[in-house]
């Protein structure tokens, strides 16, 4: 089974990486106004996509 | 004579037994994009939900959001957003367990990740009880039940994948390898993309 390159173990960093991503959304929108949080949300969207997309960039160029 | 010796060559040909190997066109392996156009597909689903959701909120209903006099129970929600991102570390004890060879750990670990799944559930459902509206109430009815009941859906599923697990392990089935726990793999990658969209989900509809 050597072709799996996505394991739970990455995954599961990206479970935690969205959890805090969530949690400064959910700070932000208490502390200030809900358009900040969500303009922050669209701004941790936006960056999560551009990451995404170099990684299978990458995936794509190495194999 | 010339048929024979092609009736022979043909028989020769046949010594190779079962189907031809897969041609592998694409330049990503088949799990990583298998894995790929499911995710890209979820996320489009969900997207098309959230779209709706936002278009509701911001162009149909921009004054009041939730409208008067609906209220949604935030704390309640986000008690159910620890349990179930709880259930994505649990869920990956039962995979680091599997993979150090600990069948116990693999066992409590899928048990633990199933409770607190079926605990989001039936909190879940138990608040679809008491909201004081249904999915007939609004467009605000409409697209909270929406969103939450598509996600609960895939709780459901997520739910179902981890029964079969269970079972499995109970039966004594997997083992280190990587190959050998394929089966507590793709659920428990499964269970933490349902996880992630929850966060959304409850930052979304309960807090923004």
């Amino acid at each position: 089974m050597a072709g799996v390159k996505i394991s739970e173990e990455a995954v599961f960093r990206w479970v935690v990486i969205v959890a805090l991503a969530g949690a400064s959304v959910i700070a932000l929108t208490l502390l200030t106004r809900p358009l900040v949080g969500a303009l922050w949300g669209l701004v941790l969207v936006c960056w999560a996509a551009v990451h995404a997309y170099r990684w299978v960039e990458r995936k794509r160029r190495g194999s | 004579m010339e048929s024979a010796t092609v009736a022979l060559g043909h028989d020769h040909a046949d010594e190779h037994h079962g189907p031809p190997e897969a041609n592998q066109s694409s330049r990503i392996d088949r799990q990583t994009l298998g894995i790929l156009l499911f995710i890209v597909s979820e996320v489009m689903l969900f997207g098309a939900f959230f779209a709706s959701y936002f278009f509701l909120r911001v162009v149909v209903n921009p004054s009041a959001w939730p409208p008067h006099p609906y209220e949604l129970p935030v704390a309640v929600a986000g008690v159910n957003t620890a349990i179930l991102v709880s259930s994505s570390f649990t869920v990956h004890y039962a995979l680091e367990a599997i993979r150090r060879g600990n069948r116990a750990g693999l066992k409590l670990g899928l048990l633990l990740t199933w409770m607190l799944g079926a605990t989001f559930l039936f909190i879940q459902l138990n608040e679809y009880v008491h909201l004081g509206f249904s999915a007939r109430d609004l467009s605000f009815g409409s697209i909270f039940y929406s969103l939450t009941g598509l996600h609960g859906a895939h709780v459901f599923v997520g739910l179902m994948l981890l029964t079969f697990a269970s079972i499995r392990a109970f039966r004594g089935h997997f083992g280190p390898d990587a190959e050998d726990h394929l089966g507590v793999e793709v659920p428990g990658i499964y269970w933490h993309f349902v996880d992630v969209m929850w966060i959304v989900v409850f930052v979304t509809v309960y807090i923004l």
